[in-house]
């Protein structure tokens, strides 16, 4: 079979799965069950609240509000601890039998976190090392999260969502984050970590530098506190909201042009995984740092510089 | 009322676009300056795109929210 019917047959074939699932589990509105019209009906169908949606004790309705107390347990904390579980099973699982000289399995393992570590200290230099298994670890089990809410059959039944797709998981990644950085800051330099904060020591230049750099530290101290609120709402609005766009354009065109989304998804998941871990480090370096106008030190330039090319690809 | 209000929020995606476009044509005229350095300058392309990427995700947020939240 000559090449161009090879790729008209898979087409063929993904077209007629696309409607025999389309026939098999028709969308049902779940606001509106008499008549299904073409656009409300289909994506009301395929529309995904946002969650947590409680499913252990059994017939548990959160109650309502914003921020509320619920000891239950959801969709998607059962979905993380499955998440984790696996991840640490199969890292277990492909570094058994340590040989000096690595092959098979346990070549790939070494691939995987030779990869993230020379990421990580292209980033930072060598000041990044102590970092590295915070920042490794932060990225796999993110990137496993967000990609689990593309398995199909995740988010539709009634026990497994994805969990970066929920505010409290990322708000809970944010925030130990946030401790992390904020800790590192404090144990480096001391109390001093404060001093980047309120410069009560610029007033020896004068009154108005003082004054300003009083003003400046104000901002910094606020912009410290909106980086965990950037880090958890990017996190959620990505997965929640690629969830939103896939059901959404399922609902409207059924085959075929939901696959080009679904790769889509499937880079800016991996991106997004990157982009919260590096944010991270990238933190934790500026947070130890001592402040920029001690400049008795000779700053040698560093020693390689920003190369994500090794990581992103540069075939 | 509500849908009023996150149809304005999801023009804050504005601010997004425009910057990745600026990206996207600074990043390409680099290359095309300098083709030896074209896996450095792509990689560091993606990763900016997607620091812009994020605000826009916040605007897309306070949409949603502004829908869900009934109280």
């Amino acid at each position: 079979m000559s090449r161009r019917n090879r790729i008209l047959l898979v087409i063929g074939v993904l077209i007629a799965i696309d409607v025999l699932a389309f026939l098999a589990f028709p969308p049902t509105d779940p606001k509106n069950t008499t008549e299904c019209v073409y656009p409300v009906c289909f994506i009301n169908g395929n529309l995904e609240l946002p969650a947590p949606h409680a499913i252990f004790p059994p017939g548990h309705e959160s109650p309502p509000g914003l921020i509320v107390f619920d000891v239950s347990i959801s969709s998607t904390l059962f979905t993380m601890w499955v998440v984790a579980v696996l991840v640490i099973v199969l890292l277990w699982f492909l570094s058994r039998g340590k040989k000096s000289i690595p092959d098979g399995r346990q070549n790939l393992v070494e691939w995987v976190y030779e990869t993230v570590e020379s990421f990580g200290m292209s980033l930072g230099g060598p000041k990044a090392r102590p970092y590295i298994p915070l920042f490794a670890a932060f990225f796999l089990f993110i990137l496993f999260s967000n990609w689990s809410g593309l398995v199909p059959g995740v988010g539709k039944v009634p026990w497994f969502r994805a969990p970066t797709s929920d505010v409290n998981v990322t708000i809970g990644l944010a925030l130990v984050s946030f401790v992390f950085f904020q800790y590192q800051g404090f144990k480096h330099l001391g109390l001093g970590y404060l001093g980047k904060f309120f410069p009560f020591g610029e007033f020896r230049n004068g009154i108005g530098a003082g004054i300003i750099a009083l003003f400046v530290g104000l901002v910094e101290l606020l912009l410290e506190f909106v980086k965990p609120v950037t880090l958890s709402m990017r996190l959620f609005g990505n997965i929640y909201g690629g969830e939103v766009a896939l059901g959404v354009m399922t609902a409207l065109t059924i085959a075929l042009i939901p696959l080009g989304l679904f790769a889509l998804e499937v880079m800016l998941n991996l991106v997004q995984a990157l982009i919260f871990s590096t944010l991270t480090l990238m933190f934790t370096l500026a947070a130890i740092e001592h402040h920029g106008d001690d400049s008795d030190e000779s700053h040698e330039p560093t020693a390689t510089p920003m190369d994500p090319a090794e990581f992103a690809g540069a075939h | 009322m509500e849908h009023l209000g996150a149809g304005l929020a999801a023009l804050g995606v504005l601010g997004p676009g425009i910057g990745i476009g600026i990206l996207a044509g600074m990043s390409s005229a680099a290359i095309g300056r300098n083709p030896d350095a074209a896996g450095q300058i792509r990689g560091l392309a993606i990763i900016l795109a997607a620091f812009a990427e994020g605000l826009g995700v916040l605007a897309i947020v306070v949409g949603l929210l502004a829908i869900f939240i009934k109280a």
